[in-house]
């Protein structure tokens, strides 16, 4: 179903999971996120935010154990500062913090959105400004 | 209006940017790439014959590029902010700015970035600066502020560029849909294969909040590592607290001063009037009046403390500052920072879109000021009045041209921007149509 | 940084590094390993030490040359040297670079036209032989004029001339110090400059003598005074007309007006003669005639307070053993044969003769002669008597005043034979040009004092085609005259040693570097009848003719002949900081009245003279006093004292107007005001820095076995800047030149700043504080700056990519930036010590502690199974000092001198309330008599 109104097509959808579609097998496509639809069709938050819980984490991580054991594997003495000096290091593990938190959410968009799609980007199939609701065939309820 | 002609109509408006260039344009890139390739050449000149070619007079040791680094950092700042930190509050005016904002992010990060690498004695061994395994078996000194900048600038840099991108994947498919024959392709292979679907969206939201999260302390802790290259030092007139806090206010004043300069001229050009309101422009505009108001605090603190504590070094170094050499710098400053901005205290003014892009072009004249200030002043007066040096500091034809290269450069990547990419977010406008 | 960034990066810049790289990098000469030494007594990379003498003035100073690779590549003091005991001064250190001097003379030229044209020595001989010859016949005189020689060849000059039938002439000095040799003349009947042993006095008064920077035997005058202070009752008045280096020095200074000196030292004279309890009275004759003048007169003819007479003439009558110098500039006036003669017998009349000043081991100037003999030499060459003129290692061209004419009497010379090292003012004139070897280069030896023989001997073959003094005239000698004594000049000196010294002398001499004799000294009476004769007119005349200008002796050139050192230019003149001059001083007020500043241009001018120069405002010049250094002077049209001989070393009545211009005169200090910052402080202000206790977040890091520190002790420093040059020599230090002084950039890891206060000029060598707590090595971000466990603050230059953090963090400013690549002109590279590698391009470097020399002894110590021992080895600059200011060491030994200084009451650091905790200690406070 293809429809050129945002009000239409929320109107459809409604319908739709009224009459007993199970939302699992209707699949829309929106040329911008439309909240009415997370409502209509409720589904687990997005996964993506475990993505960044575990990239932030490896990010901290990775940032004191470059600074600590890297001053470690050779100790040369600064401004009569101690070898290990934590200070300077948590800036360094922020950013990685950063760094690592992002890049991995990023990742884990792609990954959940099965994103690059060779296929999309081959195919011709455009839907511009419509609001598209597709059902996948099966039984119904 | 209907909906669908409202949403074709986003499209056509904006997209329209994107069309063959005009006389005007092609003039624009030729003057900007020309500016950038000249600084190249005096870098290379630089490189060939020593850091002498330089204006420096001892003991001030950084001066000119050192202040293009701060300046085009803190250009950088109002990316973010207006992209993450106005998402994250649900600010509706940032629909007008963010992606020419963090565009500007991106290029001003691409400038600054260069700017620690020009200035070094031996730009050929800049990789001793990266942390990773060599064989000189030698690691970088991770107490070195220096070092910080790396990890700062570079991680900001890395996720300004994502959330540039991010932003720009659905629009990209909108741009495949409108093009055709190689261009389709490259937008197509931009694009990902973004086709909107329910699920899609659902995880690309959480991606953007996530990705706002995470932006939003970069804007905090990027320019107060910059500031820590200065207050990390023992430096009088660097060795202070408030440098974090004066500094992220600075370079949110400066960038949000630089969005209004690219934008105005922007919105004339392409006619977006519909897009980018007055509305939008006061809202902005008071941005810039409050981060002016934290910058003037700033300055007068510092010069409250130094009279206080009663350092010798202190007070000498900030009597000079204001009375010395550099004086006639430092009142242009103290002039375009903090009392042009004041005058936005007048609604009518705000709105007064010639004048606010004045007062935006005078800002970036300050702010630009206010980091040579702040370096050469310093480093003029410091401990040992024998080192001192009577000559004035004067920037030679090599760094005045790489500056001007700099500029270059950035305005170029823009113009490039602006004909190449989407330059508002299309959805999003569509989304509060 | 990301890959996108990185990579962008990389192209950038590999693009403009490929595009610079083109061409001459890799045209460097292949390097060929030095495996089988080609001469033997070579180890490569071992140091070989031999003994020499300075010859880059007078004063004759051991030397120790340091030879790496059968190169000298560094001079030293040599240790218990009779005249130097192991200093070296400013001059001496440089003299290197007299050696490796890209325009020495390369071999004999003669002049054709205008030009000089390169010959063969042997054709250069067979000119002169065949020029000597025809002045036989013609009947023409010959005559040799030299610099001062001593020793072997002074005699052996006496050989040729007398062989050759050559008028020798008396030698011609700049400084000759005719006045005091005439006065001594007089009255003992010894025209001589005697030895002054200043460390026996008690109270040391010097009048214009400026015996820190040039006069007769600086470095042996400072280590003496030195030796005096450390006695703990010494006190130092110097009185002079303008303001030096060495007025800076003394406990006290007076000003006295331009040849004023006569009326003062007479007044003293008196007070002595007429107060002092002495045995030796002068006879009531010569009383009667030495007419008394009351102290206010003299005061206004002497152009000095009442209180000032007063003081100096209590001092001296009080002082157990006084000693009094007059020369210099106060010597060098019409009236300073009456202050020569003045002094004289009040060293005399103070018993200081022969315990305190020694005629029987005079410095060596006897056959020195005064202006007026080359006067008269010129006006016989102008007569065209003149047939052959020799002319060795001297030049009166540029010396002497116009009004000789010498430059164009020297043209009607038959044949002028120039012999020296650099084409300077007189051998341009030459018509023969013979170039002479450095003295490293030669056998040789020098009598600087009588009884003292110190020794010159090759280090290595001549860079050039040049021949030694002796041999020069010795081949010359073969060729004119036939005959002559067989062999070299080397088998010559080994006769002539042998005979004066026996064979074990000679090897003393071989071995050591020096030999000598202890003559007794006596008491000699004065003559009454001649000093009575002087001094009967000396009571208060008229006035000097304000303003004058005052030639000064300067102590980077000495009379400026060591203009050509490019060092000495790098290095600032102490009082001044100024690298490149010249320039004239200016007092404070003249400058006022005038709308003066540093840097203005001015002209200076007499009847039929004048010169254009840029001002340096000098703060306690007196009124009405111009100074300018004599090397920046061609032909300045002096006067002479028409009863000794002596120039007078001031031009009266001059004028001086603003041009308008500004000359980019290099000042190096930013301010010679301490600006309130306690570098030198008060002794009150250093109570106050240890009632301070620091603390600290972190644990003090350990050090193992050593910790090197440094004192430096400020009231002994002079500021010479012996160190400074020491420094540059030992460490392969570039000179910068002065388009980069100009902007702040020198290269120097040593200076001596210098700070007026209260009337005062007080000196401070800085150097890297070499900090524990090092702000520098925190801030850069690739470990070039780091600290070792023996407390050194290191510099990898390898690593550095040239941030220049460290130096912005750095509160003493000791850091060097290579704004660019920095050369050595051929040969001058030969003269890099290879134990320091020379800097490249964008990178940053500073004072080491002479690591290469705590590597070598550590080596040493551990061939041994021992530590390193207190005083077993030093840094360049403290082993160059001559007053002993500077004292390195081990800071963990206790008893170590450097510990023990350290730890005196009158120690402290500079900027100590930053907490940077640095390893050099300066010791100030007052030490007896000093004026605070």
């Amino acid at each position: 179903m293809i429809f050129d109104g945002k009000e239409e097509f929320v109107e459809a959808l409604r319908r739709l999971v009224g009459e007993g579609v199970p939302p699992e097998r209707i699949r829309v496509l929106t040329p911008f996120p439309l909240p009415e639809v997370d409502r209509i069709l409720p589904r687990k938050r997005s996964n993506v935010r475990f993505f960044a819980l575990i990239g932030a984490g490896t990010g901290t991580i990775t940032g004191f154990a470059l600074t600590i054991l890297t001053t470690l594997s050779w100790p040369l003495i600064v401004g009569g500062k101690p070898i290990v000096s934590i200070p300077p290091f948590i800036i360094i593990a922020f950013a990685l913090t950063i760094l690592f938190g992002s890049l991995s959410t990023f990742l884990g968009f792609l990954l959940l959105s099965r994103l690059p799609s060779i296929r999309n980007i081959r195919s011709k199939e455009e839907y511009g400004n419509r609001f598209v609701i597709l059902v996948e065939e099966g039984p119904t309820r | 209006m209907t909906d669908p002609e409202k949403y074709a109509r986003a499209d056509e408006d904006i997209l329209k940017a994107m069309e063959k260039p005009g006389r005007a344009y092609l003039l624009g890139l030729g003057v900007t790439a020309s500016l950038a390739v000249g600084g190249g050449l005096l870098w290379a000149y630089q490189i060939r014959n020593g850091l002498g070619v330089a204006g420096y007079t001892h003991p001030v040791n950084w001066a000119v590029y050192i202040t293009n680094f701060v300046f085009w950092v803190g250009i950088a700042h109002s990316g973010t902010l207006i992209s993450a930190v106005l998402y994250l509050f649900h600010a509706r005016y940032r629909t007008s700015f963010n992606r020419p904002a963090e565009a500007m992010t991106v290029f001003a990060l691409m400038v600054a970035g260069l700017f620690p690498l020009i200035h070094l004695g031996r730009s050929w061994v800049f990789y001793y600066l990266i942390p990773y395994p060599t064989e000189r078996q030698l690691w970088v000194n991770f107490r070195s502020p220096l070092i910080w900048d790396v990890f700062a600038v570079g991680t900001y840099f890395t996720v300004s560029a994502v959330f540039f991108y991010v932003g720009m994947i659905p629009d990209l498919a909108i741009a495949r849909r409108r093009r055709e024959g190689i261009r389709k392709t490259i937008y197509a292979v931009l694009s990902l294969g973004w086709r909107g679907t329910g699920r899609q969206w659902r995880h690309y939201n959480m991606l953007y909040l996530f990705l706002a999260s995470f932006a939003t302390p970069l804007v905090a802790s990027v320019h107060s590592v910059v500031s820590w290259d200065f207050a990390m030092s023992l430096l009088p007139g660097w060795h202070t607290t408030i440098f974090a806090p004066y500094f992220v206010a600075g370079a949110i004043f400066s960038g949000t001063a630089m969005v209004i300069t690219l934008v105005v001229p922007m919105r004339k050009t392409f006619n977006l009037y519909r897009y980018i309101t007055d509305d939008h422009f006061e809202s902005i505009a008071k941005i810039l009046l409050l981060t002016s108001l934290i910058v003037s605090y700033a300055y007068v603190i510092e010069f409250g403390l130094a009279w206080y504590s009663g350092n010798i070094f202190e007070t000498e170094l900030f009597r000079y500052r204001a009375l010395g050499h550099y004086k006639v710098f430092f009142w242009i400053m103290v002039a375009c920072n903090s009392i042009i901005p004041l005058t936005l205290f007048a609604m009518r003014l705000r709105r007064n879109i010639p004048y606010l892009l004045i007062v935006s072009l005078l800002v970036n004249v300050g702010m630009w000021l206010e980091r040579f200030v702040i370096i050469v002043s310093s480093l003029s007066r410091d401990y040992d009045p024998y080192a001192w040096n009577a000559l004035i500091y004067r920037p030679t034809y090599v760094e005045v041209g790489i500056t001007l290269g700099a500029f270059g450069m950035f305005f170029m990547l823009y113009l490039l921007f602006v004909k190449t990419l989407p330059l508002l977010s299309i959805s999003e406008i569509k989304e509060h149509l | 940084m990301n890959r996108r960034s990185f990579l962008r990066f990389l192209g950038w810049i590999s693009g403009s590094t490929v595009m610079t790289a083109c061409g001459k990098r890799d045209s460097r000469p292949k390097l060929t390993s030095y495996l089988l030494p080609p001469e033997e007594g070579i180890v490569p990379g071992e140091a070989r030490y031999l003994p020499t003498t300075c010859t880059e003035c007078p004063a004759g100073c051991g030397g120790l040359a340091k030879l790496r690779e059968g190169r000298p590549v560094k001079l030293e003091g040599i240790p218990g040297h009779p005249v130097s005991d192991g200093g070296l001064c400013v001059r001496g250190q440089s003299s290197l670079y007299r050696l490796y001097h890209p325009e020495r003379l390369r071999s004999p030229m003669v002049r054709n036209g205008g030009k000089h044209q390169r010959m063969t020595w042997e054709k250069a001989f067979s000119l002169a032989a065949e020029a000597l010859k025809e002045s036989r016949e013609r009947g023409h005189r010959n005559f040799f004029l030299s610099g001062r020689t001593t020793g072997t060849l002074s005699a052996l000059i006496d050989t040729f001339c007398g062989r050759l039938g050559i008028l020798r002439l008396p030698e011609f000095e700049v400084y000759a110090h005719s006045a005091v040799k005439e006065a001594n003349g007089l009255l003992f009947g010894k025209r001589d400059v005697p030895h002054y042993r200043i460390e026996e006095a008690d109270f040391l008064l010097t009048v214009g003598a400026d015996i820190l920077e040039t006069h007769v035997t600086p470095v042996a005058y400072t280590r003496k005074i030195s030796r005096a202070k450390s006695r703990g009752d010494f006190l130092w008045f110097h009185v002079e007309p303008h303001f030096s280096l060495t007025g800076a020095n003394a406990d006290r200074r007076f000003a006295v007006a331009p040849g004023g000196e006569r009326y003062l030292l007479a007044f003293l004279l008196r007070e002595v003669v007429e107060k002092r309890a002495s045995k030796s009275r002068p006879p009531r004759e010569f009383m009667d005639v030495f007419p008394p003048s009351p102290a206010e007169e003299v005061s206004r003819s002497a152009g000095i307070p009442v209180e000032a007479l007063r003081e100096i003439g209590d001092r001296l009558v009080a002082a157990k053993r006084p000693l009094v110098i007059v020369g210099g500039v106060s010597a060098a006036h019409q009236g300073g044969l009456e202050a020569a003669v003045s002094a004289a017998l009040m060293q005399w009349a103070t018993g200081a003769i022969p315990e305190r000043v020694d005629f029987a081991r005079s410095e060596n100037y006897r056959s020195v002669g005064t202006f007026r003999d080359v006067e008269e030499l010129s006006a016989r060459m102008g007569r065209g008597e003149a047939g052959v003129v020799f002319l060795l290692r001297t030049n009166p061209v540029f010396s002497l005043p116009q009004r000789f004419a010498f430059r164009e009497n020297l043209k009607k010379a038959k044949l002028s034979v120039g012999m020296g090292d650099f084409l300077d003012e007189t051998l341009r004139e030459a018509d023969l040009v013979l170039p002479l070897s450095h003295s490293l280069e030669s056998w040789g030896d020098a009598e600087p004092r009588r009884g003292v023989v110190s020794l010159l001997q090759p280090m290595l073959p001549p860079l050039h085609d040049t021949l030694s003094d002796g041999d020069a005239l010795l081949g010359l000698l073969r060729k004119a005259s036939g005959e002559g004594p067989a062999g070299s000049y080397k088998n010559h000196l080994f006769e002539a040693w042998g005979k004066r010294l026996g064979d074990s002398g000679r090897s003393k001499l071989l071995e050591q570097g020096y030999v000598e004799a202890t003559p007794p000294g006596k008491a000699i009476p004065p003559n009454w009848k001649k000093a009575a004769s002087v001094l009967k007119d000396t009571g208060p005349a008229g006035e000097v003719a304000k303003p004058v200008l005052v030639l000064a002796s300067s102590l980077r050139t000495f009379d400026g002949r060591s203009r050509s050192l490019p060092l000495l230019s790098e290095i600032p003149d102490p009082l001044t900081t100024i690298t490149y001059g010249p320039w004239i001083s200016v007092t404070p007020d003249m400058a006022k009245r005038s709308g003066l500043e540093d840097g203005d241009e001015v002209t200076i001018a007499s009847s039929d003279w004048k010169v254009v120069l840029p001002v340096k405002v000098q703060p306690y010049l007196p009124e009405g006093v111009f100074v300018v250094h004599r090397d920046a002077l061609e032909s300045p049209p002096v006067r002479m004292q028409a009863r000794t001989g002596e120039p007078v070393e001031y031009i009266e009545g001059v004028s001086f107007a603003k041009t308008g211009r500004q000359a980019a005169l290099p000042i190096l200090s930013g301010s010679f005001s301490q600006q309130g910052r306690g570098i030198i402080p008060d002794p009150a202000h250093l109570d106050e820095s240890r009632r301070h206790k620091r603390w600290t977040l972190y644990p003090e890091h350990e050090h193992k076995d050593y910790r090197w520190g440094m004192a430096i002790d400020l009231d002994l420093c002079n500021g010479c800047s012996a160190c400074v040059a020491a420094c540059h020599v030992e460490n392969n230090v570039p000179a910068a030149g002065k388009a980069d002084h100009l902007k702040g950039r020198e290269m120097s890891w040593l200076r001596i700043e210098p700070f007026y206060e209260k009337g005062e000029v007080e000196f401070l060598p800085m150097l890297c504080q070499h900090c524990d707590n090092a702000p520098c090595e925190t801030v850069c971000p690739v470990f070039a700056a780091y600290h070792n466990p023996e407390g050194l603050n290191v510099q990898v230059y390898a690593r550095c990519v040239g941030t220049r953090y460290c130096s912005n963090n750095c509160p003493y400013k000791v850091r060097r930036f290579n704004w660019r690549q920095h050369g050595w002109p051929e040969p001058q590279r030969l003269m890099l010590n290879p134990d320091v590698n020379a800097r490249e391009v964008g990178v940053m470097e500073k004072c080491t502690f002479c690591i290469q020399r705590i590597r070598a002894a550590k080596d040493k110590a551990k061939d041994e199974s021992r530590k390193v021992r207190d005083g077993e080895f030093t840094t360049a600059c403290a082993q160059s000092c001559p007053t002993g200011a500077l004292v390195f060491g081990n800071l963990l030994d206790a008893e170590s001198r450097v510990s023990r200084l350290a730890r005196s009451g009158r120690a402290y650091r500079v900027f100590e309330s930053i907490g940077t905790e640095p390893s050099i200690h300066y010791l100030r406070g007052k030490h007896p008599g000093r004026k605070t």
